[in-house]
């Protein structure tokens, strides 16, 4: 039944040129900005030693497991905004056409509808995840100085974590175009979400500050921590907040719970 | 003969305005069954409460004599307002997505694209179709499931008159294969020449309610002339007169209940008088709608 669902929203999107456009240059770019990270580096170390000064490259272990997996998924998290972006064209285009509205009189409840769009997230989530898997699983084989197949498998739990990440905010990109219902403004809102956040956010720091962690943006980025700190500064969060993940998947079910409460009280 | 669709006591308020008030209606199998009323008296908003996108505010209907679920939608084949399609999908893919929907063997897609003529234009993007293509792409789609019940809100807006002609052949082509129909419109005529029962709705209220047949009923209406000087006189003596009008250059005689064109015809050949001119008018859908409304 849920592959049934599943496949009526891929049967809306595969003709649709622009989802292959977007979900393309999603693929495209988190593919080669991962896989050329060594090229970056050496890019960088050129720049320096043209201000004279010399780095060695091969000791930074950008690309070295278990420091691979952690780094790569961190790196990806940002451009899952163009996912985002891809979710709100396919909500807003079923106000827009009014299908969502001839879905239902066809025979669609309000809820397997939603369904639909759930699991066509979940499935863009997943897909992104193994895509860094893989990147990750090659590259850390290719410049990993030596296997130690004990720091292969260590530091896994940041995968699951970014399957978290991408979702929560697939669902929130989801919970705004069918709040707001046309796709330029909701795509606006959806980018503006971080710096509004961030207004609020610093604005309320001074007076009570252990409330932050709780915000929605907040707690699906605290999912994966920058992790060059750990270079700069030897301050290792090698292991995903558990506080973050209760947070952020207590707002996915959030996000979700209110788009069905909009989809089912509203005149379609 | 079974109850296809019982509504009680529907009623839909947006913000003050009352949209639908307290409907109380009935659908037999079988029945093509019109639903007539000016724009804004509420025959979309109640057609889209029985297909579940508009939420009653008060009031209940079941289909088939069972409370309203998304799985008897797919029973029923439904177009309201305009056709609703993915633009950039072609007719066929469209329907393909339809079938998913409703849950129905996709195999049906040849055979209903036929009905409606549009096998040539299958692989087109519906963007491109004509607005009688998109019309008859949404009764295509209506048909997929091999729906008992088709509701069709005024299929034919927006038409040319050959497109009213198409549909309107098509719609009776339907009609006459068993299918109960309701079709909210508010071409009277097409009601008239289509539907075997009407409703009529004014600001929210069903006002009339039943068979097309009984429309033709009551008092009947003759135009006579004929070419004697004391016409007049003569039909004010018929005692199956009930009022003269002169329109049009002819006498307009209503006549009293159970008299007939034929009655006053052999009183006139009798009196001496040959009519050059006499023919019953039945009355029309229009005239009786537009009765029901004044009264009202």
């Amino acid at each position: 039944m849920l592959l049934h669902l599943l496949k009526i929203d891929l049967k809306k999107l595969t003709s649709y040129r622009t989802f292959w456009v977007v979900c393309g240059l999603y693929f495209i770019t988190i593919g080669f900005s991962t896989a050329s990270g060594m090229e970056f580096l050496k890019w960088l170390a050129s720049i320096i030693e043209g201000f004279g000064q010399k780095i060695n490259i091969d000791r930074i272990p950008l690309y070295h497991f278990p420091d691979v997996w952690l780094n790569l998924v961190w790196w990806s998290g940002f451009f899952k905004v163009l996912l985002g972006i891809m979710t709100v064209i396919s909500i807003t285009n079923e106000y827009t056409y009014r299908t969502l509205r001839q879905n239902v009189i066809d025979g669609l409840s309000r809820w397997e509808f939603l369904l639909t769009k759930i699991l066509t997230n979940f499935l863009l989530s997943l897909l992104s995840v193994v895509l860094i898997f893989l990147i990750a699983l090659v590259t850390g084989f290719i410049y990993s100085p030596e296997i130690n197949w004990n720091y292969v498998f260590t530091d896994l739990e940041f995968y699951p974590a970014y399957l978290l990440e991408v979702f929560s905010y697939l669902s929130y990109a989801l919970m705004l175009g069918i709040l707001v219902q046309r796709s330029g403004l909701t795509i606006i809102l959806l980018l503006l979400s971080y710096l509004l956040e961030f207004i609020i956010k610093t604005n309320i720091d001074d007076y009570m500050p252990w409330i932050i962690p709780f915000f929605p943006m907040e707690s699906i980025s605290a999912l994966i921590k920058m992790p060059l700190y750990r270079y700069a500064f030897q301050e290792i969060q090698d292991y995903v907040d558990p506080l973050s993940v209760a947070v952020a998947f207590a707002w996915m079910v959030a996000f979700n719970y209110f788009s069905y409460l909009k989809l089912k009280r509203s005149d379609l | 003969m079974k109850t296809v669709l019982s509504i009680k006591g529907l009623t839909k308020d947006y913000g003050r305005l009352r949209a639908v008030n307290q409907l109380n209606l009935e659908v037999q199998q079988g029945q093509v069954f019109g639903m007539l009323g000016p724009n804004g008296s509420g025959k979309t908003t109640t057609l889209g409460m029985l297909m579940g996108v508009t939420n009653p505010t008060a009031g209940e209907f079941t289909w088939f004599g069972e409370p309203p679920t998304h799985t008897l939608r797919k029973k029923i084949g439904a177009v309201l307002e305009h056709p609703i399609f993915y633009p950039y999908l072609s007719g066929q893919k469209n329907l393909e997505l339809n079938a998913m929907v409703k849950e129905c063997p996709a195999d049906n897609i040849p055979k209903v694209l036929d009905l409606v003529e549009l096998s040539g234009r299958k692989d087109d993007k519906y963007k491109t179709y004509s607005l009688g293509m998109k019309q008859r792409l949404a009764i295509a789609s209506a048909l997929l499931n091999e729906p008992t019940v088709l509701i069709l809100d005024e299929p034919t807006n927006g038409l040319d008159p050959m497109g009213i002609a198409e549909i309107r052949e098509l719609t009776k082509k339907i009609a006459a294969s068993g299918k109960t129909i309701i079709l909210a419109s508010h071409l009277l005529d097409e009601v008239q020449k289509v539907c075997t029962h009407f409703a009529v709705l004014k600001k929210g209220n069903l006002i009339h309610s039943g068979p097309v047949d009984d429309v033709g009923r009551g008092a009947e209406t003759v135009e006579v002339q004929a070419d004697v000087a004391n016409l007049s006189e003569l039909l004010m003596d018929f005692s199956g007169t009930a009022s003269i009008n002169r329109e049009n250059g002819y006498f307009q005689v209503t006549l009293r209940d159970e008299f007939h064109g034929k009655d006053l015809n052999r009183f006139l050949f009798d009196k001496g008088v040959v009519a050059s001119h006499l023919v019953t008018k039945k009355k029309s859908l229009e005239k009786m709608f537009l009765e029901i409304l004044s009264e009202h």
